[in-house]
């Protein structure tokens, strides 16, 4: 990897150019890394570093391994050469258009730029013309929303702005930022194959750029497309990679990509943000809380990912940092979906689900593709008890994207609510495929099994089986499991899951009912296996219990006792042949 | 859908609607005169008006006719006035050029609308009323108009540009055509005009019948690679080059998708679908056709077609379970079952206009029938316990909902999955939580809970009045009493005397009963008119008879072609009506095939194929082939049998496990047991039972044939033992999965084999049970064909036994020739003339005709069937006698014949080597 001060120079030209172009995500990406960057200590004055100092503590105690910032060697990493700027000559009337296009006067700005042939004031023309069109295209959605949901709104500057791009691209009058805009707008068309070999240029040409980075992220949805790609080693490759790889589900992957960026990088939020995203994937909630509580000081005004953090919430049960955080962003930005889904997820944790409906409904209106609302409303319309709804909203989730086990999962719980166990069966296979790892998906299909419907016990201990091996934190699998082999007849099994629950709930000291369930089990079971020695130990451990299984220990033990002392010649012989 | 999700669907004033406006305007402008400017008589005034009110009616549409369209039918109706309405309709529509143009069109608009006292009018001005059909759309529109924010303003100003641009560009060269025309006869007469129209009319329909041959030769010989390039190059193969004339002049804009959609929609070219109603109606139709037509309908280019329908409309569920259909007719499981959830997911099984919402306050969603569709899916695809289990839960939850239809259906669908898979199989499933009919309690035989569930589920749909499903469950009751006794076959005890057989009558009675379904829906079609097809139908008849319609302008036979009577077609049959109906003649078919009435069979086989092949679906009309091509080679040989099979090939697409690939083996198999080519038949045999069990499922009747077939060929190769022994295991399998029309035949296998391997004694006992069992399914033909072997065993006991063996084949007789087929018959002779030789006390010089007129008889029949080895039996038979009665040319004739045979017979390893090779 180039070292620091090289990245944070390319990163300083970058962000010069691409605020030059108008690219303003693009830029704001490129200079939160920047500040991302450990500054050099000797350079600064302590009050600079000072904000970076203060959390880092917090961020060791979850790096578990420390990781150097020296890249696996091998690797050369291409320096792209800064690109020069071209003209200078009409500079006046881009200043102009720029100056429009920042007050998003977006035809304006392409008017006054309609006669110019510079690389850069063709991008930004063409640009303007794009947004313009998108701006139209949003603000006809809302106005035409025809019967039977028909929304054939589109752009209506994709096809000239097509033709131009495609003659420029053939002449070769092209610079990475139009190619991107060309990827993009072939992209709006359809024409995948053909975006993803034209942003690959654009971005092997020009790699700062991150909002073409992500263009070729979300046309990359299966691994195999990943590797198809021809892309030359940049460090921005190993971003997009990171950011792929969360996408596809390959969490681990992607958690040591961002790790590793995480060293040259060391402050970035976005990186911090990223992995908190994958950590929630994997269900490590706690760490999650922390790098979001983290992040939130350093960046108290944030939005984005923030979805993520009242997800963890609302697991956690935190009512008032839930509402705090959903205070905080309605104060930043009230319409954002993201604000939306919060708040949506504060009403849910209240228990008030038509209020968290309605907000689940406004960030669905704000952006109808935002999948975890989808998800999330079905939920809602599962607690209000509106089963047909939710399933429409499950399916939505389902249809924009295939791969969430969760809409699956909620699918399942649907129709097994309506009593229709067998037809819910299909989606949980669903979702146990997509996310084999999430014991609660194996437990509900087991109930389903275990139904009295269904009745197919077998299958339902081959489910509570798989359950009990991916890291069941409510401890339902081993108690069901033993439970089940018990009524099925088959002492040995259920004798070994009631001894592992057992030692289970010691460990995490619990009690309850369960407790009682396992000795008095084992106890039973082993003195019919004639273990008198193992049985003792449950019945003097039953003991402690009050109830009447205390008494039916005291009977057992002196069953017992009586058994070895009338025959204990039998019993030698028995067992010292 | 109960979800609250949807968007109302609303009226929204579109470019079509204002043009309908503009026509209401000019058929009601406010005028002193009964007959207003433009219009020269009342009928032409009433013309439009109907015109008009048929267009209102289907304005709710998801696709509206594009100006050009509307005006080419103006041009229809208006006759004289179309050059007029049209000039003005489109000088008016291109006259919209501001928003405030708008509002002043729209208020011109309240101006025709008679008051609220519009009772008081005076009589000879036309006004009006707010109140009917038009003024009501009318005042829709405007009020839709009102209701738009300025924004929707401006939309609408730039639809009506567009709207009026395309008609433009592709109405000039028809105008162009237009003015050469009128420039070359000024002076033309109307009636001239009208034959012109006529003339273009023929060519068009004659171009659509070009059109639909050209589809159907396509959807029948479409092979892969074809379906592989449709697919890459997208819609535009399935343009073939005549539409291209069609589209000529369409502009390639945002429009240009919903344009494909209509040129994809219907192969007839002219006809454009339009309403909601319609592409339901459509949607129907495709369904049809697909179970209609199975895997041979083409599977990519309807997909693209529902894609893109999808696309228009999204919020058109159907178009899931089109999908679903689609790809469960090309044995596409996965996506199949994907496709049933994302229907059953998003529609919630309250969607479709087949769909009768629910009387009670039931909004949850009637996902029961989901389950039902899944069931019967899980038994296409052959999986017949999954398909019990989701049938069991379908059952349970439509009781729950208490939802009496579908628990019909279901009740319906369980029983026929429980007669078509083998009984043995499902006797663990049947358990303890299963069906309503718990009160019968699970100690019954899986047949008794069968017949328990078709008359319970025979009840059920009499008493909701669902007529077909009635019908349905008359026909599988036929189907049960068919081949099942009522009480077990073997019972001991009181009950024993009680009579052990089928009852044809109650066959006949269920088959009738099933057929007067058909007069019950010419009483009351009206129930019916949801039928996709009839939605369809109103327009194609617009077009067809204009010829007529100008020439006869106020005959009242006219009504026929109105577009006002969209909605009132006279209803003919619904086509599902029609395939139950013609489903009952296939089902006597199969009785009278069973009780061995040959000339009956015959005749319901050429009724379905002459009356329902329409109607039927493929699989069926193959199935009517297949019998009509057996009992070609049973009673005409194996020549006319199979040039008929050859015509048969070529209706039906030869796939795999299709009834014609399973014909031709059986008579491949025959014939080359008949001429003695063994081995031929061996290999035939064995592709028989590859074919039995497939991938998916056992075919129970495919494999008991098969093994069948292959006891024959044992027993043709003289290897008795063997041949027993499969026979014998065949009758064990029979015997376990109740195949007892089977055990039957199988029974006399091992009476012949035994017979043959001269083991006469043992062979009777078989024989006689054959019997029996004959007797208690009335199985008559193979009752008699039982009593032959009957007689060749007492005749192969010795000479004495003559009589017996001859007392038995007088009283076969009548049966054998009246319904037997050649081989039969030609035994049945041959077995009589031994008798009369074998007989000391028989003279042949006495009386030569009886012994040698039934073997004449019985040589030329075993030669139609090239049955070498009965042929040269026949002809030594004849030899003998002849030369017993001293006529030596004649013996020498009948011994050159014999030879002939013999030698046929012999060379046959040769042959068969030879045919082998290729």
């Amino acid at each position: 990897m180039s070292s620091k001060e090289s990245c944070r120079n390319e990163l300083r030209t970058a962000i010069r150019q691409l605020s030059d172009r108008c690219l303003y995500s693009a830029s704001k990406w490129a200079a939160e890394q920047l500040v991302g960057i450990e500054q050099d200590p000797a350079k600064f004055t302590p009050s600079n570093t000072r904000f970076q100092r203060g959390s880092s503590s917090i961020r060791r105690r979850f790096r578990t391994n420390e990781i150097t910032s020296t890249p696996p060697t091998g690797v050369a990493y291409v320096s792209t050469p800064v690109m020069e700027e071209d003209e200078v000559i009409h500079g006046d009337f881009y200043l102009l258009a720029k100056s429009y296009f920042d007050c998003r006067e977006y035809r304006r700005a392409a008017h006054v730029l309609r006669d110019q042939t510079g690389k850069k004031s063709v991008f930004l023309r063409c640009y303007a013309l794009y947004l313009a069109g998108e701006k139209r295209k949003e603000e006809e959605m809302i106005e035409l929303e025809g019967p039977l949901g028909k929304s054939d709104t589109v752009n209506r500057e994709l096809v000239s702005l097509e033709r131009e791009l495609s003659t420029l691209c053939k002449n070769n009058m092209i610079d990475p930022f139009g190619l991107y805009l060309y990827g993009l707008v072939l992209k709006e068309k359809g024409n995948e194959n053909l975006a993803r070999k034209v942003l690959v240029e654009s971005v092997n040409s020009y790699p700062w750029n991150w909002s073409a980075w992500s263009e070729l992220q979300s046309l990359c949805t299966t691994v195999d497309l990943l590797n198809s790609l021809n892309l030359s080693n940049h460090w921005m490759k190993e971003f997009f990679l990171a950011s792929v790889y969360q996408e596809l589900r390959m969490h681990n992957e992607s958690l040591v990509k961002y790790e590793n960026l995480q060293g040259n990088f060391t402050f970035s939020n976005y990186i911090q943000a990223q992995i908190a995203k994958a950590r929630y994937s994997l269900r490590e909630f706690e760490q999650v809380e922390v790098i979001f509580e983290d992040l939130l000081r350093n960046d108290p005004y944030r939005v984005e990912d923030m979805d993520t953090y009242s997800n963890v919430l609302y697991t956690k049960e935190c009512f008032s940092a839930l509402s705090y955080l959903a205070h905080r962003v309605i104060m930043t930005d009230k319409y954002r979906p993201e604000s939306c889904c919060i708040i949506g997820n504060y009403y849910s944790l209240k228990g008030q689900h038509e209020k968290s409906v309605m907000y689940f409904r406004r960030a669905l209106k704000l952006n109808k593709n935002y999948l975890s609302a989808w998800t999330l409303m079905g939920h809602e319309y599962v607690e209000m008890k509106n089963t047909p709804a939710a399933v429409d909203a499950y399916r939505r989730a389902v249809d924009i994207n295939p791969r969430d086990y969760r809409a699956w999962y909620g699918l399942g719980q649907a129709y097994e609510m309506m009593g229709m166990p067998h037809y819910a069966l299909h989606y949980f296979r669903k979702s146990v495929f997509f996310q084999p790892i999430d014991s609660r998906l194996w437990i509900a299909m087991a109930q389903c099994y275990e139904s009295e419907q269904l009745h197919m016990l077998e299958e339902a201990i081959k489910c509570y089986k798989r359950a009990a091996n991916c890291n069941d934190t409510e401890a339902i699998a081993l108690h069901r499991l033993a439970k089940l082999h018990r009524e099925l007849g088959h002492p040995e099994e259920a004798a070994f899951y009631y001894k592992k629950d057992l030692e289970r709930m010691e460990a995490e000291d619990r009690e309850g009912p369960n407790i009682v369930e396992a000795l008095m089990f084992l106890a039973t079971h082993y003195k019919a296996q004639k273990r008198f020695e193992e049985a003792e130990v449950y019945c003097t451990r039953l003991l402690d219990y009050t109830g009447p299984e205390r008494e039916t220990a005291k009977n057992l033990l002196r069953g017992m006792r009586i058994a070895q002392s009338s025959f204990p010649s039998m019993d030698v012989e028995h067992f010292h042949p | 859908m109960a979800g609250a999700l949807k968007p109302p669907s609303a009226f929204a004033i579109t470019p079509h609607k204002v043009s309908l406006c503009i026509l209401v305007q000019i058929y009601a402008s406010p005028s002193q005169v009964s007959v207003p400017f433009p219009f020269s008589s009342v009928s032409q005034h009433n013309r439009l008006g109907l015109y008009l009110l048929a267009l209102t009616k289907s304005c709710d549409d998801i696709l509206e006719p594009k100006l050009d369209q509307l005006i080419s039918q103006l041009r229809e109706i208006g006759g004289l006035l179309d050059h007029w309405l049209t000039d003005h309709l489109t000088s008016r529509l291109s006259s919209l050029s501001s928003p405030d143009d708008l509002f002043n069109f729209f208020n011109d608009m309240r101006g025709i609308l008679g008051g609220p006292d519009s009772g008081v009018m005076e009589d000879d001005q036309v006004i009006l009323d707010p109140n009917s059909n038009l003024g009501m759309f009318l005042r829709r529109c405007i009020l839709a108009f009102n209701l738009l924010t300025f924004e929707g303003i401006c939309h609408l100003l730039t639809n009506i540009g567009i709207y009026c641009k395309e008609a433009i560009s592709s109405c000039s060269s028809y105008e162009l055509r237009r003015l050469d025309d009128s420039g070359n006869d000024l002076e033309s007469l109307s009636e001239y005009e009208n034959m012109d129209l006529n003339l273009v009319f023929k060519k068009i329909n004659e171009e659509m019948e070009a059109r639909k041959r050209a589809t159907e030769r396509v959807s029948f010989h479409l092979h892969l690679p074809k379906e592989l390039s449709t697919l890459v190059e997208d819609i535009e193969v399935f343009a073939d080059p005549k539409s291209e004339h069609y589209d000529k002049g369409r502009e390639s804009s945002s429009y240009a998708s919903s344009g494909d959609l209509l040129r994809d929609f219907d192969p007839n070219g002219g006809v454009f679908l339009r309403t909601n109603w319609q592409i339901q109606g459509y949607l129907t139709e495709q369904a049809d056709a697909i179970e209609k037509h199975g895997s041979s309908f083409t599977l990519n280019a309807f997909e693209l077609t529902l894609r893109q329908l999808q696309k228009l409309a999204p919020e058109l569920h159907r178009v899931h379970f089109l999908r679903y259909l689609n790809s469960l007719y090309h044995d596409d499981y996965f996506s199949a079952l994907e496709n049933l959830h994302r229907y059953f997911d998003y529609s919630a099984g309250i969607e479709g206009f087949d769909f009768v919402p629910p009387t009670g306050c039931n909004s949850f969603g009637r996902y029961e029938i989901a389950l039902l569709c899944l069931g019967m899916m899980h038994f296409h695809f052959g999986h017949p316990k999954q398909a019990l289990e989701v049938l069991t839960e379908a059952v349970r939850v439509s009781q729950q909902h208490s939802n009496d239809t579908c628990l019909a259906y279901t009740l319906a669908a369980i029983s026929n999955l429980l007669s078509e898979i083998g009984f043995s199989t499902t006797s663990g499933i049947l358990g303890s939580p299963f069906s309503p009919m718990t009160s019968v309690g699970t100690s019954l035989s899986v047949q008794q809970q069968l017949f328990v569930l078709l008359k319970g589920s025979l009840k059920r749909a009499e008493s909701l009045k669902l007529k077909q499903l009635v019908a349905a469950n008359h026909l599988s009751m036929a189907k049960f009493d068919l081949t099942h006794v009522q009480r077990p076959l073997l019972s001991f005890g009181p009950k024993a005397s009680m009579k052990l057989r089928t009852c044809p009558i109650s066959v006949c009675k269920e088959l009738r009963l099933g057929y007067h379904l058909i007069s019950e829906f010419c009483c009351e079609g009206s129930t019916m008119t949801t039928d996709g097809a009839f939605s369809t139908a109103w327009l194609k008849n617009l077009q067809k008879p204009m010829g007529s319609l100008v020439l006869s302008q106020d005959n009242s036979s006219r009504n026929n072609s109105n577009p006002f009577l969209f909605c009132a077609q006279p209803s003919s049959i619904p086509g599902s009506v029609l395939q139950l109906v013609g489903s009952s003649y296939l089902h006597r078919a199969t009785a009278w095939e069973i009780y061995g009435s040959a000339p009956l069979a015959r005749v319901n086989a050429l009724v379905y194929a002459t009356c329902f092949a329409d109607a039927s679906s493929s699989s069926d009309a193959a199935l009517v082939h297949v019998k009509l091509v057996q009992h070609l080679a049973v009673f005409k040989g194996y020549k006319e049998a199979f040039a008929a099979l050859k015509i048969a090939e070529e209706k039906f697409l030869c796939v795999s496990k299709s009834w014609i690939l399973i014909l031709k083996l059986q008579l491949l198999h025959e014939r080359a047991l008949h001429r003695g080519h063994l081995k031929l038949a061996q290999q035939v045999c064995d592709e028989l039972g590859v074919l039995a069990s497939s991938v998916t499922a056992v075919d129970m009747d495919l494999k008991t044939e098969a093994s069948l077939r292959h006891a024959r060929t044992l027993l043709a190769a003289k290897q008795f033992s063997q041949a027993a022994a499969v026979a014998h295991s065949l009758f064990c399998m029979c015997y376990k999965f109740n195949l007892q029309v089977e055990s039957a035949s199988v029974l006399l296998l091992l009476a012949e084999i035994h017979m043959k391997s001269g083991n006469a004694v043992v062979g009777l006992p078989y024989a006689l049970a054959s019997l029996s069992y004959c007797q208690s399914f009335n199985l008559d033909l193979l009752r008699a064909s039982a009593t032959l072997t009957l007689a060749e065993l007492w005749l192969s006991l010795g000479s004495n036994h003559t009589k017996t063996a001859l007392s038995l084949i007088h009283g076969a007789f009548p049966m054998i020739l009246g319904h037997g087929g050649l081989e039969l018959s030609g035994r049945a002779y041959i077995t009589e003339a031994k008798c009369y030789l074998s007989d000391p006390n028989f003279s042949v010089s006495d009386n030569p005709e009886v012994v040698l007129d039934p073997l004449r008889q019985a040589s030329d029949e075993l030669q139609a069937l090239e049955y070498h080895e009965l042929a040269a039996e026949a002809f030594y038979l004849m030899a003998i006698v002849f030369d017993k009665l001293g006529q030596l040319e004649k013996r020498e004739e009948a011994a050159a014949s014999f030879k002939n045979h013999i030698v046929a017979l012999e060379n046959s390893q040769n042959v068969e080597d030879l045919l082998l090779s290729v």
